[in-house]
């Protein structure tokens, strides 16, 4: 197996080449191996009943990829800004925002299915694209720009809904949504396969091409890993990170949709703390918060074994405590893996 | 296709039918147990899926839930914590349903969105108890039974008290709401506001949100306060909303009269606060936990071919007459 190879197929790194670290290769793969050790270990403590292994029932693992679809569609978003350096703490509150729209726009103002699911995709790019804009333009942090958007959607939320919670019916008719919608709920493929995790596969996969294949992808992460020198090598700096907060916009109302979609409900309280799982699916998958270096296959992954680890805590009956604590740890641990390749390729800090 | 009704309104109008309606589950069946696999001294896994722990009332339900099981031998209860996310309830739903459990207790977090994963517990199989918050559809067909409280009518009951013992002679009321669009927050306000309506003399001054919890809760009431002094009565929907509004009120060095909802016992719960004469009254919400697991004794070790399919718990009055008697059990 030619390391050389790893290196190329999955995307430009800031640093050193890999091969001469093999640090740095289990860096790359971290979420990967991490997903196989708590997969194995799923295995062995799983409960078993008449020999049959809970873990790995067909259902059971239907369950855990539809769990975290939500929070993955969200992940594969914030990877991009991650990798500028950047971070979008609204992802959350947009999700919210999105469920009620989507169901208002049903509901109550009678459009149809088309129309409301587009109009609720260009809502999360605008609105994307409002904060990347204000964060370039006013060279604000994005921390704080998309911490005032968290409010902002949440209120924005709170208006449209009227602080209601809003019901989806469907059938056929005014104050109905098509029955068509209800697939998100739903499984396929002879009812092994959740749409929701269609929808996030889906999206994976063509978020893995931009980043990888595209010139786009490459200036992302020539922006994170470098932005002076970006800049003078002719990157269009502020149309990229423009770009990648239009894409976390566009992930927040896609994750907003299958929500309203899977749970038949538009809340403007739905989808708080969604932002920080993601951020931390993104970096357990090895994309660094420095910006510059990061993997799409990593954030599927991390976003899966964070799936996994809570439920096989579950069928386990143990607290959710240890499920927080846990997931504690395998932050740091990826975080600190992290530190030591860039300390031992002198990139410091 | 699933159809869900439009929203939990109507499942209440049911719920309002006074009192635990006797309806015989189903069609008339040849008496065929709930549970196939019921058996007088059978080991049986109960598991209760909560919607979210971090609520005090809602861990003092797990507590009871707890003590009422550890009663029943061969009863093992499992408890899921959902963290106020229905997502991640359903999920452990569905684990739930992996595990074969064999009842399924289940406080969703919202209505809709936890309906299709009750429907797969029942399609599995699972009889299914709701505790205190419904999901869509008729106890006895789409879930096994409903046990709870009934939120508007909880607050109806303040607001009837405020109206005829607090303000006879009217003025003015505050409302401190929970998480806005939330349905118990809903109901309660609702409640309340047209249980005061009976007294054309008193005016709801001022409605904020608190998210159900103290310390925003004394903030928005010191801001109410500030707006409107002559507020005589508060409303809070829940008990801890109520002891952060008191704090307010004594900053302020104004006397209101403060109504909470929930009654939780102990030396920081709602009745020991009207015991000490804190606080005008608060309305139990009660737990039905012991009710719950009497059901579930019934169906999994008495081969009960029915249940009751809607149990409604009724809300106790904790006032000044009554409060120390109860806060001394």
């Amino acid at each position: 197996m030619s390391e050389q190879k790893i290196s190329e197929a999955s995307g430009p790194v800031a640093a050193a080449p890999a091969h001469r670290d093999p640090l740095a290769l289990v860096v790359r793969f971290q979420s990967l191996i991490g997903l196989v050790v708590v997969a194995i270990g799923g295995i062995i403590f799983s409960p078993r009943r008449h020999g049959h292994i809970l873990f790995l029932d067909p259902d059971n693992i239907a369950n855990i990829v539809r769990a975290v679809s939500e929070t993955g569609i969200i992940a594969i978003g914030m990877t991009f800004v991650i990798i500028t350096a950047g971070i979008d703490l609204s992802v959350g509150a947009v999700l919210g925002l999105s469920s009620v729209v989507t169901a208002s726009m049903m509901i109550s103002g009678g459009f149809g299915l088309i129309p409301t699911i587009l109009a609720v995709l260009v809502m999360g790019i605008v609105f994307g694209a409002i904060q990347g804009t204000i964060s370039t333009r006013f060279r604000l942090e994005p921390f704080i720009v998309t911490l005032a958007g968290l409010q902002a959607a949440r209120g924005l939320a709170l208006v449209v809904s009227g602080n209601q919670y809003i019901n989806i019916s469907y059938g056929d008719g005014p104050g109905l949504a098509p029955p068509v919608f209800a697939i998100l709920g739903e499984r396929l493929f002879n009812n092994t396969v959740p749409v929701a995790t269609i929808v996030f596969i889906v999206f994976a996969a063509i978020a893995t091409i931009v980043l990888n294949t595209t010139r786009f992808g490459r200036y992302v992460f020539a922006v994170g890993g470098n932005e002076r020198a970006a800049r003078i090598s002719g990157v269009p700096v502020s149309m990229v990170k423009i770009s990648v907060y239009a894409i976390t916009g566009f992930a927040a109302a896609l994750a907003g949709i299958v929500h309203a979609g899977q749970f038949n409900f538009g809340s403007a309280n739905d989808g708080m703390g969604y932002e920080l799982t993601a951020i931390a699916a993104v970096v357990i998958g090895g994309t660094s918060l420095f910006g510059g270096a990061g993997s799409m296959v990593g954030t599927v992954a991390g976003t899966i074994m964070l799936g996994a680890l809570a439920n096989i805590l579950q069928l386990n009956n143990i607290t959710p405590a240890m499920q927080l604590l846990a997931t504690a740890a395998i932050i740091v641990l990826a975080a600190v893996l992290q530190s030591l390749v860039r300390r031992r390729e002198g990139l410091g800090r | 296709m699933k159809t869900t009704r439009q929203g939990s309104r109507r499942a209440l109008h049911v719920a309002l039918l006074a009192g635990s309606c006797l309806c015989m589950a189903g069609a008339a069946q040849a008496a065929e147990p709930l549970v196939k696999a019921c058996a007088k001294d059978g080991q049986f896994i109960i598991g209760f899926s909560q919607a979210n722990n971090a609520e005090p009332y809602r861990q003092h339900v797990n507590d009871e839930l707890t003590a009422a099981a550890k009663e029943v031998p061969g009863f093992t209860l499992q408890i899921a914590d959902g963290a106020g996310n229905v997502n991640t309830q359903t999920s452990q739903v569905d684990n739930f349903i992996t595990q074969k459990v064999d009842l399924l207790l289940i406080s969703p977090f919202e209505a809709a969105p936890l309906t299709p994963a009750v429907k797969r517990a029942m399609d599995a199989g699972i009889p299914v108890i709701e505790l205190d918050r419904k999901t869509v559809g008729d106890p006895g067909k789409d879930y096994t039974a409903f046990i709870g409280g009934d939120n508007y009518k909880i607050a109806l009951e303040a607001g009837k008290y405020t109206a005829k013992t607090l303000l006879p002679e009217g003025g003015e009321a505050a409302v401190l709401e929970g998480l806005p669009s939330s349905t118990p927050a809903v109901e309660r306000l609702n409640g309340f506001k047209d249980g005061v309506k009976e007294n054309a003399k008193i005016q709801v001054v001022a409605e904020q949100a608190a998210d159900w919890v103290p310390d925003k809760a004394q903030t928005a009431f010191s801001a109410m306060l500030q707006a409107h002094p002559d507020i005589k009565v508060l409303y809070a929907s829940n008990d801890m909303m109520a002891a952060g509004a008191l704090l307010a009120a004594k900053g302020a060095g104004k006397q209101v009269k403060i109504i909470g909802t929930d009654g939780l016992p102990g030396p920081a719960g709602g009745i020991e606060a009207v015991a000490k004469g804190d606080w005008a009254a608060t309305f139990t919400y009660p737990t039905g936990a012991k009710e719950a697991i009497e059901m579930s004794k019934k169906i999994l070790l008495d081969c009960a071919t029915s249940v009751d399919t809607t149990v409604t718990v009724d809300t106790t009055a904790i006032t000044p007459e009554n409060a120390k008697q109860l806060a001394g059990k």
